[in-house]
This record gives structure tokens, C-alpha cells and sequence, in this order.
């Protein structure tokens, strides 16, 4: 994971003192985790990109009419508020409100591809839905717990709390929602691709 | 004596939820143990592929959500 040499909460003091630079830092750094919650709940990029501005809203106007509290962190707080935003939605329209996929139709963030031929670009597209399908496979407890640590970055105790579970249980459903996504991933022979693993 | 360490101790050393001195044990540990290294190695890789799963909103979207930070005052005086 990555260390950032100015902390989210400084950033959040800087944005609170009136630093627009400093939300832009905040947004530019999460904003791919916080879509890709969103994504894999709706399953629309269009309706994905919806909800990323109106969790952002919800998270400008806390902060700036000084509502926001200090003692949580930042990411776990804003993913939380994506979360809910991307669960309300189904709701409104009356769905079944799990974790979905895409279907591979969609194109898969071609601008970070943009130096590969078209064919390097099918296959690491073709690779990362094969990932996500992977994700959607693993049982429903596993990947929540999944969800939550790495893209929603919920610490295990946290989880532990939010699912009322221990956390001996929460780190173990990680462990094996991991073992599990390691042993899919072998048996496909995706696991030492080098569109993985770039050397 | 080697410390052993569970499952779950290595879950929260690759999510960077251990303490400064267990990181230490483990590490140590991991240096002189091949199988320990191999474990840590193979979650390491599993979470690398979570982070290539991400996708990424469109620069349009970003703007908005910037030029609404900008605009805040003018907004919520309304």
C-alpha cells in the first residue's frame, strides 16, 4: 500500500483552511478506489460516474460547513458514504442489492493503456474482467470482508464491528477469500501473466 | 527460538496492521524461513492483482467534482 508524504488528514485541515489544492490531492488519490466500489455495486460506468460526483457533493458540503469529524479517516469515510449512495440506488429501483460484475463488454480504463497495441489492450482488458468475475465468484461473507479491506479500507477491526463478527473471523474470511482468488487464479494460468506482473 | 506466526498474523502484516515489532519478527522470520517468504510472497501478488482491477472515473466527472468544491460558497448561499 502506498505511504503518502502528507497524510489524508493534513490534507483535509489544508481543505478545511480553504486549500482547493488540497481536495484535488484528496480526490486525485482515492478516486479510483472510490469509483471502483461504486462500479462493482451498479455495474454501469455512466451510473458510477453519478454517483462518484454525488458522493463528493455529500463529502464537500460536511466538510465545508464544518460537520466533518476528525477522529475517522478519510477514505473508509467516503467509501462508506459511496457504498450507501450505490446500496440507496438499488433500493429506489427496487433491486437485489449485491455485488455485480461487469460482463466484458465494456471498455476498461483505456487510458491507462494507452501506449499498448490494441491486441496488448484486449488481453490485459480480458484479464481484468476475468479478475473481477473472480472477485464476484468467491462466497458472499469472503467478499464483503474483501470489499471492505481492500477497496473500501476498512481496517479488519472495523469490519469485525460493522459485520459483528470477531475479528479473528473477519481476518479468516480474508484469508480465504485471498487463498481462494490465488487458487481460481492459478488454475486459469493467470496468476504469473505478465500483464500482471510487468517485470 | 523462531517465533511461528499465524495465517491471520501474515493477513494483517501484507494489510500493514501489525504493530513496528511484530513487522520486525516477521520479516526476521521470513529472511531465514524459505516456506514463510513464499506465503508472503503469494498474498502480496493475490493483492497486487486486486489494485488491477480498479477502474477509473472519466477526467469530466473529476472536474465537476472539483469546480463544485470551487463554487461551494457561491452555491450555499443560495
Amino acid at each position: 500500500m502506498r505511504k503518502y508524504e502528507v497524510s489524508d488528514s493534513q490534507l483535509i485541515s489544508l481543505y478545511k483552511n480553504g486549500s482547493e489544492d488540497a481536495f484535488t490531492e484528496l480526490v486525485t488519490r482515492h478516486k479510483n478506489k472510490i469509483f471502483t466500489t461504486i462500479y462493482m455495486i451498479v455495474k454501469d460506468h455512466d451510473l458510477a460516474e453519478d454517483l462518484l460526483q454525488e458522493t463528493y457533493v455529500k463529502v464537500v458540503n460536511t466538510v465545508k460547513s464544518g460537520r466533518y469529524n476528525e477522529e475517522g479517516k478519510f477514505l473508509p469515510w467516503v467509501t462508506r458514504i459511496a457504498h450507501n449512495l450505490a446500496i440507496d440506488h438499488f433500493r429506489k429501483a427496487k433491486r437485489y442489492p449485491t455485488i455485480v460484475l461487469e460482463d466484458g463488454s465494456n471498455v476498461f480504463n483505456s487510458l491507462e493503456f494507452s501506449e499498448d497495441s490494441i491486441e496488448d489492450r484486449q488481453i490485459k482488458e480480458d484479464t481484468h474482467t476475468l479478475l473481477r468475475e473472480l472477485i464476484q465468484e468467491l462466497p458472499d461473507s469472503q467478499r464483503e470482508v474483501l470489499m471492505m479491506r481492500h477497496y473500501m479500507q476498512m481496517s479488519f477491526q472495523e469490519i469485525a464491528e460493522v459485520t459483528d463478527v470477531s475479528i479473528n473471523t473477519a481476518l479468516g474470511r480474508m484469508r480465504y477469500a485471498l487463498i481462494n482468488l490465488r487458487k481460481r487464479m492459478d488454475k486459469l494460468n493467470v496468476a504469473y501473466d505478465k500483464n500482471l506482473y510487468p517485470e | 527460538m523462531i517465533k511461528t506466526f499465524t495465517q491471520n498474523d501474515l493477513i494483517r502484516f501484507v494489510y500493514q496492521e501489525t504493530h513496528a515489532e511484530e513487522n520486525i519478527e516477521i520479516e526476521t522470520a521470513a529472511i531465514f524461513d524459505e516456506e514463510l517468504a513464499d506465503e508472503l510472497n503469494a498474498l502480496k501478488r493475490t493483492i497486487s492483482a486486486l489494485d488491477l482491477v480498479e477502474r477509473t472515473p472519466s477526467f469530466k466527472s473529476i472536474d465537476k467534482i472539483l469546480s463544485y468544491s470551487k463554487s461551494y460558497d457561491l452555491h450555499s448561499s443560495k
